[in-house]
């Protein structure tokens, strides 16, 4: 078996500030850095100046007002040449400075003037405009091969827009924020977050508006789209807008309280970060040749652990190390020659003598306890009674105890009972005042079109999956690194590949990044919300998209080197360009791992987990694509976080796969048992329900959609948040008379026969009416 | 009763009926004294109206008065009065002579009152101009309140003014003519200049009517 180390990664909403820069760009398009330097400085010198940094805070304010000018002028060069002038300046002016460090402290005073400035606005417009430009997505279409030039003017924009988001988000991350700009900053961040949801001009904020080029680009109207970009973007204005996921448990626990609900035991960062990682699971050959020692050493003492651990409680298993001792014993022998793995005292010896997580218990599984056992002790069934515990046996008793002592209540079922609720008493029990947070505008803003962003996001994911073949694809996300004239040298072309890859691996990081925050947010702010975008997602083949994806050397994925140092940003633009040799584009970095696909991993893990978990019928389709054994393999990336996921992937559909599966897995097994968290009552290793349990996909698919169909009218249609049947009467002659009504054209042409029949001819005792 | 006694009270009202010549004529209110939510714009009003030559005065803030709520209410006068520009305009300013937004040969405008800007004829871009800045201005969500303004909001008022600042130069390069009258009975486009110069609203060198005599010294004062 391969020799996989631990792999070392730090899970966060997204890379160093310097990475996420550096991915915005790239390779092809090395030469713009230049031309954007030669376009700020013509404006320089007709400002009669030469260097930024040599002027004061008002010059440089009066030099980007008089530039932002430029922006509305009609002359299309002029303005693209005033976008340049401001990118450059946003990019750190690198041309004066010699140091990183220097070149972002300017990148930031320029973020912080546009914003003081109002330039968001300004650029979004020229943006719309751009998008909306036909002549230009004309001659792309008619072009037989799209280039990187087709997407000029929509480039500039997308980085200073990106840039400043970025920026601004990261203000505060990694650094010291107690001088002066950084205190700006994060107050300017405050209002540009609020302008980043607000919608322009009346329409769409800047997000829909992304979603909106990506689903043009998707159907082929506007193939010149810097997909790239445009993806990174709308994360990261996604990311800065709803906030990151660490900030959302700190929400969710809020929330939890204001439901009357407790915090949670524990937060899953700070857990996954104690765990270690399990050897990955032997493949089949490996199993022969391991088996017969490992039985004869680990049979006995394993029965030994299993027996201890069913006089402890739950939570006190006293596995931890001993366990994670057991699934190395596999390779302990490699382990011995090679070098390059510290010698075993100088493992950490953190012992958690317990099992990570605290195990759960959901209240349906309390009340089928007690449903069965009162069918068995006492012959009948007390509906909605969770105390009693007449005529049940002391063991018994001590069971209700335990469950109730695990009792999780979820925020989504709090939900759902207010849903039911409101359901049922429209009108003494109505909906309060929905709360305008950022989630909940943007899911209103993305509501209508929801189905065609989760598709285009989708197909996208799928033409820039590795495993994916070039030829077949409608669409082509190559667009913005072809350059105009293929590479003629071998050394051009391997940069090319290498760009390429590189490329398709943001695009998934950002819309693995993208998906994920979006599903997470709309969990928390209204499950409805979260279970329309993820039936979406599940009816677009989200989950075998991902299985496709993991369909592949996984470890060769987390270890790809697709980068050229040398070239990225800043690097290419800062100091002396060292030669370009076969050598050091092959090098790569020194970065053990990439950092961009794993983290893409574990978000789409997560994804399919969010997708998948209690939905019996998406469960079963894991089972139906085969993903044991490609999730089996995938567990050979060394990762406490990522290997958490796909065991809970496992765990679910273990009961499916047959005692066969389970026998040859005991490995993984005890990987489950010892890393999931314990559901008590679950049956998920013993069960045997295959046919105990028809599923029917179609059906409980539309149980959840009438559900989330039901939410959606009454929340987004008009109505003011009531169902058609409550809403109140009208009865204002006024408004009645001005109702427009279709009538059809046999009605218009014989109305006045009607007249006759029904209104002249019937004898209405007005005064009869008048009295009731 | 109780009133007879003492000195009638001015009421500052144009009842209807009233004479052009009486027309806001009642006796200036000290800041102080002026209580209403409106105190800034009435304010200005009254300076304007005694004498709208003294850009300078006009432009002077009260003492203590917050900056923003102050560049806020001049602008609006200044969108008000440009309304009368714009009337005069229409008769002379048709789509079919000035197809462009144009002032000089090189500052042809985009109408960003669109989602997505486009080349409007002069006249219709005045008209989208001004009507946006109106519904900026008075706009809830920006400026829900008159007495105090948020910075992020204030900051918007840069680009109203460099919108609005092209009508005047559209009227002073195309139709000087009318461009003087109105000039020399508002003396609004040196106000105005006077006005982003101060507050730094838009950069000298976009402001290409040369309408104040000492154009020069104020590039000096700045620059110093």
């Amino acid at each position: 078996m391969a020799e996989v180390e631990k792999v070392d990664f730090t899970y966060a909403d997204a890379d160093k500030h310097e990475f996420e820069m550096a991915e915005l760009y790239s390779y092809t398009e090395e030469p713009d850095f230049a031309t954007n330097q030669v376009c700020f400085e013509e404006a320089a010198k007709a400002h009669g100046f030469e260097k930024w940094t040599s002027l004061s805070r008002t010059e440089q304010m009066s030099f980007v007002v008089s530039v932002q000018d430029d922006l509305e002028v009609t002359e299309k060069e002029r303005r693209v040449k005033a976008i340049q002038a401001l990118l450059y300046l946003a990019q750190g002016v690198y041309g004066e400075c010699r140091s990183r460090e220097h070149m972002y402290e300017v990148s930031r005073e320029c973020v912080l003037l546009y914003l003081e400035l109002g330039l968001y606005t300004s650029l979004v417009q020229l943006l719309a405009m751009e998008v909306e430009n036909s002549a230009t997505a004309l001659m792309a279409l008619r072009k037989p091969a799209v280039s990187i030039t087709d997407s000029k003017e929509l480039r500039y924009i997308l980085n200073i827009l990106y840039i400043m988001v970025e920026t601004s988000r990261t203000c505060d991350i990694g650094r010291d924020a107690s001088d002066s700009l950084s205190q700006k900053l994060i107050e300017a961040r405050e209002m540009f977050k609020d302008e980043l949801v607000q919608a322009i001009f009346g329409e769409d904020p800047l997000s829909v508006l992304l979603f909106t080029m990506v689903t043009r680009f998707c159907s082929g109207s506007a193939p010149h789209y810097p997909m790239k970009k445009v993806l990174l973007l709308l994360w990261k204005v996604v990311l800065l807008t709803l906030g990151g996921l660490h900030d959302l448990e700190r929400r969710k626990n809020d929330v939890r309280e204001l439901h009357g609900l407790p915090r949670l035991a524990e937060d899953m960062y700070t857990v996954c970060e104690t765990m270690r990682p399990a050897s990955p699971p032997a493949s089949a050959a490996d199993l022969i040749e391991h088996q017969v020692p490992r039985r004869s050493l680990r049979a006995g003492k394993r029965s030994l652990v299993k027996q201890s651990s069913l006089d402890d409680s739950f939570a006190l298993s006293p596995r931890g190390e001993e366990d994670d001792d057991l699934m190395d014993g596999l390779k302990s022998n490699s382990d011995e020659d090679s070098p390059p793995t510290p010698p075993r005292p100088a493992t950490p010896t953190v012992s958690h003598r317990t099992l990570p997580w605290k195990p759960k218990v959901r209240q349906k599984d309390l009340e089928n306890f007690l449903d069965n056992t009162r069918q068995k002790f006492v012959g009948f069934e007390v509906k909605n009674d969770h105390t009693s515990l007449a005529g049940l046996p002391q063991p018994i008793h001590e069971g209700v105890k335990v469950l109730k002592n695990h009792l999780f209540i979820s925020l989504s079922e709090v939900q759902i009972k207010r849903e039911e609720e409101i359901a049922k008493n429209p009108l003494s029990k109505p909906e309060t005042e929905v709360e305008n947070s950022p989630p909940e505008r943007l899911y209103h803003a993305m509501l209508s079109n929801l189905p065609q962003y989760m598709i285009a996001l989708l197909k996208l994911l799928l033409a820039a999956a590795p495993t994916s073949k070039a030829k077949t694809e409608s669409i082509n996300i190559l667009c913005d690194v072809l350059p105009d004239e293929m590479p003629t040298t071998v050394l051009q072309s391997m940069k090319l590949g290498i760009d390429v890859n590189r490329h398709k691996e943001i695009i998934v990081k950002a819309i693995s990044g993208l998906l994920l925050l979006l599903l997470k947010h709309f969990k928390l702010n209204h499950i409805y919300q979260f279970e329309f975008t993820s039936q979406h997602l599940v009816f677009a083949n989200c989950i075998p998209l991902v299985l496709k994806f993991f369909n592949q050397d996984i470890v060769a994925y987390v270890n790809a080197k697709n980068s050229i140092p040398a070239l990225d940003f800043p690097e290419n633009v800062l100091g002396e360009q060292p030669e370009l040799t076969a050598e050091n584009i092959e090098s790569g970095d020194s970065h053990p791992h990439c950092w961009r696909n794993i983290f893409s991993c574990i978000n789409l893990l997560r994804i399919l987990n969010k997708l998948t978990k209690w939905k019996h019928s998406r469960t079963m389709m894991l089972v139906v694509f085969k993903s044991a054994p490609i999730l089996k393999r995938a567990l050979k990336v060394r990762h406490p976080m990522m290997q958490l996921y796909i065991l809970k992937l496992l765990k679910m559909q273990t009961k499916y796969l047959g005692r066969q599966w389970r026998k040859s897995n005991m490995k993984t097994m005890s990987a489950i048992y010892q890393k999931v968290r314990h559901r008590l009552g679950d049956d998920w290793a013993y069960g045997n329900d295959m046919d105990a349990r028809p599923w029917d996909f179609q059906a409980e698919e539309c149980a959840l959609r009438a559900c989330v169909d039901r939410f959606n009218t009454r929340r987004y249609s008009s109505g003011g948040g009531l169902e058609p049947d409550f809403r109140p009467v009208d009865n204002n002659v006024l408004s009645l008379l001005g109702q427009k009504i279709e009538l059809s054209p046999e009605f218009t042409h014989n109305y006045e026969r009607w007249l006759h029949m029904e209104v002249f001819s019937r004898q209405v005792d007005w005064d009869q009416v008048m009295m009731r | 009763m109780k009133m007879a006694n003492e000195t009638a009270p001015i009421i500052r009202r144009n009842r209807p009926g009233t004479k052009n010549k009486d027309w806001c004529n009642w006796e200036d209110e000290s800041f102080e004294e002026m209580d209403s939510t409106l105190a800034v714009q009435q304010f200005i009003q009254q300076a304007i109206r005694k004498d709208f030559t003294n850009v300078e005065e006009i432009l002077n803030p009260p003492e203590g008065q917050d900056e923003g709520v102050w560049k806020y209410e001049h602008l609006r006068q200044f969108c008000m009065e440009l309304n009368g520009l714009a009337v005069k305009l229409q008769v002379e300013c048709n789509p079919e002579t000035c197809t462009q937004m144009t002032a000089t040969e090189q500052w042809i405008f985009l109408c960003a009152a669109h989602k997505t800007p486009k080349e409007c004829p002069a006249i219709d871009y005045t008209r989208h101009t001004l009507d946006g800045a109106a519904c900026l201005l008075n706009s809830n969500k920006y400026f829900p309140s008159r007495v105090s303004i948020k910075d992020s909001s204030v900051a918007k008022l840069g680009s109203v003014c460099r919108r609005v600042y092209r009508i005047f130069s559209h009227a002073y390069f195309h139709h000087r003519p009318l461009f003087d009258t109105y000039e020399n009975e508002t003396y609004l486009c040196r106000r105005f200049t006077q006005f982003v110069t101060k507050y730094n609203l838009m950069s000298k060198d976009n402001l290409i009517v040369p309408i104040m005599e000492d154009q020069q010294t104020l590039e000096g004062e700045s620059e110093a």
